[in-house]
């Protein structure tokens, strides 16, 4: 189809390339085809009935189903322990976040200066920490933190209290455990794009008289943007519907939004105001993931 | 900027204690699972191989353990069947509203999980559809097959087209150009897409929370049950050996096929 402007006449190459296309669409159709309309009908359609229920109002099992209503979307913000959970929510996400950035850039530097030996050696180490179970994560954590458990004797040893400290059901377990189970989410994409940045370019700013702080402030971390952009965006969604993470290691006081969701879904049976609360979560965790692409590309000028 | 010595030590201080924080967890309930004690007690004070033993005491844990080995291997080859067609569209064609179709297929990575589960709890019950294992296999395909779409995209990226079209002026017909040209260039793509598929459901709460029913149970729903309600060590017995299976197969995997590279660029 690329002798279309040919000697040999001028329509049959048009007529041949429309005949073509339409080919091709349906083509690329049928290799959609299967994966679009498993996820249309168990994804989208799903999503667009749990939107819908959450405006219904509750009135038991038979009762029919009155006007549309917004009474579970004003509930959740005035209950305060919905309203609790949300901030509690965006908190936790955040300072998760965070500490996660900052404890594994380092480590995506390291891992670019590493030989090939030492590289493959930690990557597998964070690509085995990924694939090992969540529950099973969790469950170490609950064992360094526990009352008799390591990081107490060693507190205990060095002589910081006496008996051992309450560390187990917190919000500081709970964000400590997810700041170990995103940690691979943040170092793999920033040492994927620190990997793209050329080394002649911090060689150029270290030779033109910056020192290494100023040459990764200035020339290395912006450059990495992709990569933090990335990384940050993936943990803080992660964070923000983490549920088996606050349910083990949390108390109900210290509740996130998934887990008063599911309290309204599984214990009170309350599926409109469950499905309100799901809803502002992925909105808002939505809204935060827009609002943070915004900034970084027209405040901070970043091309992520 | 490493040549500076001061900068190479703040890093390499850093870096290390992050990965010893990523490790440190590990190394302690593999320690916890052969302590003698009744409960999780550090320094451990005798060895016991009776924690292993009782993991059979795990409730349901033999058919629990085997529908979620079933649940996952499906759940990893149907995403993966979905997925390679797929990616072979967004990879090598343009078709009208790309981007929206992209963003659509990869977007249950960012939507909260359980939202996932409710979501499709409703509609089963709305839609009047049986409630068995397939309600949970339906439910992993749509939280995992975002990542196989993604591994065998990332594959045929780094694949170069021309081969394809080589292999098609030399005479050979659709099929055949598939089998023998495309097809091995995205086998990298492909196992990874599996293995995270695979993983990623044998591990699944928060979605079979919401989509098992009576009798049906599966592996992390039995190990967490246990967990809120024993505070013995048996957990980290079979964290243990959860974490050793998982070890043997990522490093066999990446010997083979070097997956990593691979996910690190995709």
């Amino acid at each position: 189809m690329t002798d279309a402007g040919g000697a040999s006449g001028v329509t049959l190459p048009v007529r041949r390339r429309s005949g073509g296309r339409s080919r091709r669409w349906l083509l690329v159709a049928c290799m959609l085809g299967p994966l679009l309309g498993f996820m249309v009908v168990f994804y989208a359609a799903p999503f667009v009935y749990l939107a819908q229920e959450s405006f219904q109002s509750w009135e038991g099992e038979d009762e029919p189903k009155a006007e549309p209503t917004f009474d579970y979307y004003k509930k959740t913000f005035q209950s305060s322990r919905t309203s609790r959970a949300l901030t509690r929510t965006f908190r936790i996400s955040l300072v998760s976040t965070l500490i996660a950035l900052v404890i594994c850039y380092p480590v995506a530097l390291l891992l670019i200066r590493a030989g090939p030996r030492q590289r493959s050696a930690m990557l597998l180490v964070i690509f085995i920490s990924l694939a090992a179970s969540l529950i099973v994560r969790n469950y170490g954590w609950l064992v360094v933190l526990a009352d008799r458990g390591p990081l107490n004797a060693l507190l205990v040893g060095l002589g910081f209290t006496s008996r051992g400290l309450r560390m187990v059901y917190s919000e500081g377990a709970t964000i400590v455990a997810l700041v170990h189970y995103v940690m691979p989410f943040m170092i793999l994409p920033i040492y994927g794009a620190l990997l793209r940045i050329p080394d002649s370019y911090s060689e150029a700013s270290i030779s033109l008289g910056a020192g290494p702080w100023t040459t990764l402030r200035k020339v290395v971390f912006p450059l990495s943007m992709p990569g933090v952009f990335g990384g940050t965006i993936l943990s803080f969604a992660i964070c923000m519907s983490a549920f088996v993470t606050p349910l083990m290691l949390g108390s109900p006081a210290t509740a996130m939004m998934s887990q008063v969701a599911a309290e309204q879904l599984l214990v009170q049976q309350n599926f409109p105001w469950g499905s309100a609360i799901v809803t502002i979560l992925t909105l808002a965790t939505f809204a935060v993931v827009f609002a943070y692409g915004w900034v970084i590309r027209r405040v901070m000028k970043a091309d992520v | 900027m490493f040549e500076d010595r001061s900068f190479q030590r703040v890093v390499a201080a850093l870096g290390w204690t992050a990965m010893a924080v990523l490790v440190f967890p590990v190394i302690l309930t593999i320690l916890v699972s052969f302590n003698g004690s009744q409960f999780i007690e550090f320094p451990p004070k005798s060895f016991s191989m009776d924690w292993y033993g009782n993991i059979a005491k795990i409730n349901k844990i033999g058919e629990a353990t085997l529908l979620s080995l079933l649940v996952a291997s499906l759940t990893g080859i149907f995403t993966v069947l979905m997925a390679i067609p797929a990616a072979l569209a967004i990879a090598r064609h343009a078709f009208p509203a790309k981007a929206a179709i992209v963003a659509f297929l990869l977007s249950p990575v960012a939507v909260p999980m359980i939202a996932i589960g409710i979501a499709i709890l409703q509609f089963f019950v709305w839609t009047g559809l049986p409630f068995n294992w397939i309600t949970l296999l339906v439910g992993h395909v749509v939280l995992t097959s975002a990542y196989p779409v993604r591994t065998i995209v990332a594959s045929l990226t780094l694949s170069n087209p021309s081969l394809e079209e080589a292999a098609t002026s030399l005479g050979a017909n659709r099929w055949t150009v598939f089998r023998t040209v495309t097809l091995p260039q995205l086998t990298p793509g492909l196992i990874s897409g599996f293995l995270f598929a695979f993983l990623i459901s044998f591990d699944n709460y928060p979605i079979s929370i919401f989509l098992v029913r009576s009798g049906v149970t599966t592996m992390p729903i039995e190990v967490f049950n246990y967990i809120s309600q024993q505070l013995d060590p048996t957990p980290a017995a079979f964290s243990t050996i959860y974490i050793v299976i998982v070890s043997a197969i990522i490093v066999f995997v990446e010997r083979r096929f070097g997956v990593i590279s691979l996910s690190v660029r995709g």
